[in-house]
């Protein structure tokens, strides 16, 4: 049991939330994909170097041999962070769109938008 | 061609495609167990700024303009959901429902757990350069409670407590100034910026990891209000929009 | 340590602006001094000791983030500063949020940043604080139809970001550093490995939705036209070269000189197509930066040390010219009420005078007459490429910017009868004209290159005439000629489908190079 588990599953993730994102016709339910696909970027980072007999990433004698490499860990941080602020705005601009054409379908924003613009 | 089977025909080539992807980038990979990263640079960078936590040593150390960039996105982030979702709908009529009248067990239960959460997530803050934690965590640990208390008992109840929005917004950008000008400071002492300022101490103790406990705070307090602001305006719009 | 200052200086200024109630104005301009003396001591370095990396912090390269001072960075920071002075003083009577000069400040200062930073998680971070805050500002003035062409950016933008990551999980697997140098020499000792080709891809295709190459970048038109005046300058004139310049980046890590060739052709002739048939003039402006990213990434990919040099300045004259554009077509679309040309023409009273003589300015340059500075970056371009197949189709691409600017032809005849031009604003205006003018030459006073002499001759000079007059040429004959375009690909399905097959396509002219 080694990250290649992870990543195996990261990219799955990847597909499946690829596949919401394009193929589902509701604003909110691309919103999750999009987080989905997110997330599945930050499993990637956070299983490339795992093993089993990994250890934590402590200043502690008993884990300094086996220590599990610390930075990706400190750059998912910074991801996560950044994925829940799109992840906000993103939602808020649903909101505003909807209370505008009372519609979550897409394409019958493009069509409302461009009836507006003539 | 009538429309199910161009759609069908659509749907397979789509699936196709992302198929590809995943399949590119699993063939690429070629993973192999362990990487060529070197784990002791890491293990002396922890040593020289005497943080337990290998992992905050990097993240609010060595690469600690990533951290501030990524505060900043954060900060960002709840200013543009204020500036959007800070008026009164138009054409909102559904009030929403009042939870207090719902199960004084769920609001009492609320009660007595608010200050154990809030507490958890200052104790996480505060001991980020000892154990797996740190200010982002700890942030929003204690605005979860926020939360748990403000879906028992209504938002405006526990807004009331707090201080009013433009004061926490104040508080909540003088954290990221002192941030700045923590970062800043090592100039008149003509060290380059972002060099720690304490010292390292000894490894374990509570004092000890140079400028990370302060970062750790002052990021604890950035997120915790970031995070209330944001779950609070939701909150305020559901039923609403 | 002084690109860290740059740096810090506008972080710290942006975050004061939301603190203080008033004076943000006078922030601004405490802001734009210290830049220009932080920047002119960078110049002074570079001229007397050579490009210089600083690391930030007292540590090694190995565990910090890298800056590296070279010509390249400097010159994009030249650009974020000149197009942040015009906005200022384009917005300076507007009456804003706090929240807006943060926003902007935020903007300019994390463009600063990408111009110089050697570290692939740095510019991710920063790839997503500048979308961020353009994504803000294109949304600010709350309009519906402004919020959703925000929002397809925005999902485009964080599907090519997290593209991106992937790669970058993917080269610090292999390579063990984030570092572009050390990634370099990694790539150079093992280069037929699959996970380069595979980094590479990733890497590309996630810095394409943000640099604007056709294929990926589908939400650009709508997001640059919807936007407001200044941010549309901006956006066109700086966020998009923030990409260019990763991409520039990417390219000396890994080899990509097809791959940019291909994608620079094809986003180039899909741009101008697309330029040449609309009528709606803000996004025409954002079809041809569309085919000018094309034609610098063919610069790029030709491989020679004087079309990277040509490709380079021309991005800055394009960002410079491309700014002025929105800027004054904003002023007139503004005051005559609607975005479409033949309206434009019919209100044609109404504009400032001074807007006329700036629209033929920028338009000059454009067109790359000489001696504004699009003529001499060109023909530094056009002389180091050797292939006559890759010259005679860059030699389409410059008749067909003419095609799709001749259009402007009846709009600019006859004298504009309007009221003066705001002080401001014409300032502002007057700013930008006199950077193309004096812009090349500027730059080359600062720091010499051999090759400039030889390419500023009478064959140019023509070669830059003829191109623009069989332009003009085409568009009449083009006029009459019904032909619709596909306008469903710019729709978030198709533009994220897309990416996906851009990607592919990136990754198999990857691996059969």
């Amino acid at each position: 049991m080694n990250g290649s588990i992870g990543i195996i599953v990261a990219i799955s993730l990847f597909g499946v939330g690829t596949l919401g994102l394009i193929l589902r016709r509701d604003l909110v339910i691309k919103l999750l994909a999009l987080g989905l696909v997110n997330t599945s970027a930050i499993l990637c980072l956070l299983s490339l170097d795992s093993q089993a007999t990994s250890a934590p990433p402590l200043l502690v004698p008993a884990y300094t041999q086996q220590m599990i490499d610390p930075l990706p860990q400190a750059l998912v941080l910074s991801a996560i962070v950044i994925n829940f602020a799109i992840l906000a705005l993103a939602l808020v601009f649903v909101m505003r769109i909807v209370e505008q054409y009372h519609t979550l379908d897409p394409q019958r924003v493009e069509h409302e938008v461009e009836e507006e613009r003539r | 061609m009538n429309r199910s089977i161009r759609r069908s025909l659509y749907i397979t080539s789509i699936f196709a495609l992302v198929g590809a992807f995943c399949a590119i980038v699993w063939h690429g990979f070629t993973y192999a167990g362990a990487g060529s990263a070197s784990v002791q640079r890491w293990i002396e960078t922890a040593t020289l700024l005497g943080t337990r936590n290998v992992v905050s040593s990097i993240y609010l150390g060595t690469r600690f303009l990533d951290s501030v960039l990524e505060l900043l996105v954060f900060a960002v982030a709840v200013l543009g959901v204020r500036h959007f979702l800070d008026e009164t709908a138009p054409g909102s009529t559904a009030e929403p429902p009042d939870p207090s009248s719902e199960s004084h067990v769920v609001s009492a239960a609320a009660r007595l757990m608010l200050p154990i959460v809030v507490l958890l997530g200052l104790y996480l803050a505060v001991h980020g350069h000892l154990s797996p934690g740190g200010g982002f965590s700890g942030g929003v640990v204690a605005a979860s409670g926020l939360l748990m208390a403000a879906i028992a008992i209504g938002s405006a109840p526990v807004s009331r407590r707090l201080a009013p929005p433009t004061a926490l917004e104040r508080i909540e950008w003088s954290a990221m100034l002192l941030i700045l000008a923590l970062v800043v400071a090592p100039v008149a002492i003509s060290l380059p910026p972002f060099s720690p300022l304490l010292p390292a101490g000894t490894v374990g103790r509570l004092a000890s990891g140079g400028n990370v406990l302060p970062y750790n705070l002052l990021i604890a307090i950035k997120v915790f209000i970031g995070s209330w602001t944001v779950v609070q305006q939701f909150l305020r719009h559901r039923g609403g929009i | 340590m002084t690109p860290a200052y740059l740096v810090l200086c506008r972080i710290a200024l942006s975050v004061l602006s939301v603190l203080l109630r008033k004076g943000h104005r006078q922030l601004l301009v405490l802001a734009h001094l210290i830049d220009a003396g932080l920047i002119g001591m960078l110049f002074v370095r570079l001229y007397t000791v050579g490009e210089c990396e600083c690391v930030l912090g007292p540590w090694t390269a190995a565990t910090s983030i890298a800056f590296s001072v070279d010509r390249i960075g400097l010159t994009f920071v030249s650009l974020a500063f000149a197009l942040s002075v015009a906005v200022t003083l384009y917005t300076w009577r507007d009456a804003l949020k706090p929240y807006a000069f943060l926003l902007l400040n935020l903007l300019v200062g994390a463009c600063y940043a990408l111009s110089f930073t050697k570290d692939l998680f740095n510019a991710y971070v920063l790839f997503e604080l500048i979308t961020l805050s353009s994504f803000l500002l294109v949304g600010y003035d709350r309009k519906p139809c402004q919020i959703w062409a925000s929002l397809r950016y925005l999902i485009l933008s964080s599907f090519g970001m997290t593209i991106f990551l992937f790669g970058i999980a993917v080269a610090y697997y292999h390579a063990g550093t984030l570092h572009l140098d050390a990634l370099a020499s990694a790539v150079a000792a093992n280069p037929s490995s699959p996970w380069i080709t595979l980094s590479a891809a990733l890497l590309v295709t996630g810095v394409s939705v943000k640099a604007g190459v056709f294929v990926f970048s589908l939400w650009l038109p709508s997001a640059h036209a919807e936007a407001p005046p200044a941010v549309s300058a901006l956006l066109s004139g700086l966020v998009i070269k923030m990409g260019v310049v990763e991409l520039f980046r990417l390219s000396g890590v890994f080899p990509l000189e097809t791959t940019l060739l291909v994608l620079g052709f094809v986003t180039a002739f899909l741009g101008l197509v697309y330029a040449v048939r609309t009528k709606h003039i803000k996004r025409m402006l954002a079809f041809h930066t569309l085919s000018q990213i094309g034609y610098l990434l063919i610069g790029f990919g030709a491989g020679t040390e004087s079309a990277r040099v040509g490709a380079l300045d021309y991005a800055v004259a394009h960002g410079l010219f491309k700014g002025l554009l929105f800027l004054v077509v904003g002023e007139i679309a503004t005051l005559a009420g609607s975005d479409d040309l033949d309206q434009l023409v019919q209100h044609r009273d109404r504009f400032p005078r001074a807007c006329r003589w700036m629209l033929i300015v920028a338009c000059l340059g454009i067109l790359g007459l000489p001696p504004f500075a699009g003529f001499a970056a060109k023909a530094v371009l056009e002389a180091g490429i050797h292939s006559t197949l890759v010259h005679a189709l860059v030699a389409l691409v410059s008749v067909g910017t003419a095609a799709s600017f001749a259009k402007l032809v009846p709009l600019l005849s006859r004298p504009f009868g309007g009221p003066r031009c705001a002080v401001p604003r014409a300032v502002g205006y007057g700013w930008l004209g006199a950077a193309i003018l004096f812009f090349l030459p500027l730059s080359r006073l600062l720091v010499p290159q051999p090759i400039w002499l030889t390419t500023f001759n009478a064959l140019a000079f023509v070669e830059a005439l003829a191109a623009v007059l069989l332009g003009f040429a085409v568009y009449r004959l083009l006029q009459h000629v019904p032909w619709r375009l596909p306008r469903n690909i710019f729709r978030i399905e198709e533009a994220l489908t897309a990416v996906l097959a851009g990607f592919i396509l990136v990754w198999s002219l990857l691996a059969a190079a």
